[in-house]
């Protein structure tokens, strides 16, 4: 079963695990990073941190170094670091002043995986990819800029520690390589390329019909690259062809998606629910649903349509205004949505890894609830996503 | 009340660095005159098709390859013309039949189609209440993904 809190009333804009799953960063929509701690079966909330001076985009808390970097529409990225106070001794969060350069928000954020880099995405067309100047005490930036021509909604970064995915609203997806000189030892060549000076463009891959590139992500391996887009797609790639697998889903756009083994990819969005699919470069196909709406609940009218929301408590009473004249608003009974989340999935991150495989992944929504999912109980989408074909 | 006028300004003139609504698709590689000739070749394969009663072969024909983007315009009108015809003359009962037989190619396509005819009203042969009849069996079979690639896709019909 699902474990599901709920942290606010106000949507999860982004959220992230300290190494230990003991903490948890979120922010709810607002220009504060609320830090969260485990008790028991709870969240309680600690600390908050305020610097930014418009909305947070995106969080990532570096599991080694125990860092945490937030991105924000005021065009600026901050490193934290706990630091003791010295007046009263105890722990606290201290910001460090990332130089990005850029001139529009900053939409995404990531740690690299040796965390002495991030990348930050920007509405700015480019990329800033982030390292320490330890001369300065601060942060400084190198952009990658071509060939973006709009906003990078999201980054994923390559277990290289070189290469970079980036997903845009010129809706493409491309795989950059992020080298600086001074951090990056030269790396060993992948299936990508082998000769890899910065803002080298190793691919660059359109979604099928036009739409947004949400998010993007890297397999495990580094060999294969996914992304979904804004046409109600997913798209698989493997560089060497290249081959690419789409999958066009009869349901609302995924906004996320996280792999979770080397042939597994669970994703989400508009549709509320964790979608598993898995495949390899022969083909791909959508396995089920991480939500088991269908137990537990009473089967709402429609439940098993693939219309899936358009039969929602607004749409049956105008409907029911329209063929039988009803007026009265009895649709309260059904007003909930079948799904364990009430809207839209923001994220889906890993929480737990088992034997190189991911076991369990946490989801925040636009509801303010956080979910924690097993990834081995996927549910058979029935007719719900039906219609799922390669 | 928050202020939003700021939305409406086209602070894109002020960008020379602008992006263009052309770099988002690629072009057609065919040549107009050639898609126009193919459209009216594919009326009359479509008329031939609909008086066996192959709808489904006549949908098919007419999907497949449609034509899109700037240049093609009276493609476009003919296409949409035969498409309306063989709409028009299907039996509702057939309906669910035959949209299950198409690819999902050609779904996308009749959908882009469906909200084309919608979007002109009294153009034609139109018949809102047969658009919307195909609409909502269409959505049935291919859902709410099918009408977010019609609104996403920059390969207009």
């Amino acid at each position: 079963m699902p474990q599901v809190f709920n942290l606010s009333q106000t949507p999860v804009t982004a959220h992230a695990f300290s190494a230990d799953n003991a903490q948890l960063a979120t922010s709810f929509n607002s220009n504060d990073v609320q830090i969260f701690a485990r008790q028991g079966a709870a969240w309680v909330p600690t600390e908050i941190l305020s610097e930014h001076d418009k909305l947070i985009t995106s969080i990532d808390w570096a599991p080694n170094s125990n860092r945490i970097v937030t991105s924000s529409q005021d065009r600026n990225a901050y490193v934290w670091q706990q630091t003791q106070d010295p007046s009263t001794g105890k722990l606290i969060w201290k910001p460090t002043l990332v130089l990005l350069r850029i001139n529009r928000a900053a939409t995404h954020v990531r740690w690299s995986p040796k965390e002495d880099k991030f990348a930050v995405a920007s509405g700015a067309r480019a990329i800033a990819i982030c390292s320490f100047d330890p001369e300065n005490n601060w942060w400084v930036s190198k952009l990658l800029k071509k060939p973006l021509r709009s906003t990078v909604l999201s980054v994923d970064w390559h277990p290289n520690n070189v290469l970079l995915a980036s997903g845009s609203a010129d809706m493409k997806a491309r795989v950059f390589s992020a080298y600086i000189k001074e951090v990056d030892d030269k790396p060993a060549p992948t299936v990508w390329g082998s000769k890899l000076p910065f803002n080298t463009v190793c691919g660059e891959y359109a979604s099928p019909s036009g739409g947004w590139v949400h998010a993007v992500s890297f397999s495990p391996s580094g060999d294969v690259l996914a992304f979904a887009s804004h046409d109600s797609s997913i798209s698989i790639v493997y560089p060497g062809g290249p081959t690419i697998c789409t999958i066009r889903i009869s349901s609302l756009p995924f906004v996320t998606l996280t792999w979770t083994a080397e042939d597994t990819v669970v994703a989400a969005g508009h549709d509320c629910q964790p979608v598993v699919f898995s495949g390899s470069e022969g083909g791909w196909q959508g396995v089920g649903s991480l939500d088991d709406s269908t137990s537990g609940k009473p089967a709402g009218p429609g439940s098993n349509s693939p219309v899936g929301r358009l039969n929602s408590a607004a749409f049956s009473t105008f409907r029911d205004a329209d063929s039988r004249g009803h007026t009265s608003a009895k649709a309260s009974s059904d007003a909930k949505l079948l799904t364990v989340h009430q809207n839209t999935i923001t994220s889906i991150r890993p929480f737990e890894t088992k034997g190189g495989r991911v076991t369990k992944v946490s989801t925040s929504g636009v509801d303010g609830n956080l979910v924690i999912w097993d990834t081995d109980s996927v549910n058979a989408l029935a007719g719900r996503v039906g219609g799922l074909r390669v | 009340m928050a202020e939003t006028a700021f939305r409406k300004i086209d602070i894109d003139i002020y960008d020379e660095d602008v992006l263009q609504d052309e770099e988002l698709v690629d072009a057609d590689p065919r040549d107009p005159v050639q898609v126009l000739n193919d459209a009216k070749q594919r009326q009359a394969a479509v008329r031939s098709a609909l008086s066996r009663s192959d709808i489904l072969g006549a949908l098919n024909t007419v999907l497949e390859n449609a034509p899109y983007g700037p240049n093609v315009e009276e493609a476009k009108t003919v296409t949409l013309q035969t498409l309306l015809t063989i709409l028009n003359t299907t039996k509702a009962a057939e309906i669910p039949g035959v949209i299950k037989g198409l690819s999902q190619d050609n779904q996308d396509t009749l959908m882009k189609y469906l909200y084309k005819g919608m979007a002109m009203p009294g153009w034609g042969d139109i018949s809102g209440s047969v658009l919307l009849g195909w609409h909502e069996k269409l959505t049935e079979v291919a859902g709410t993904g099918c009408i977010v690639r019609t609104m996403t896709d920059r390969r207009t019909v």
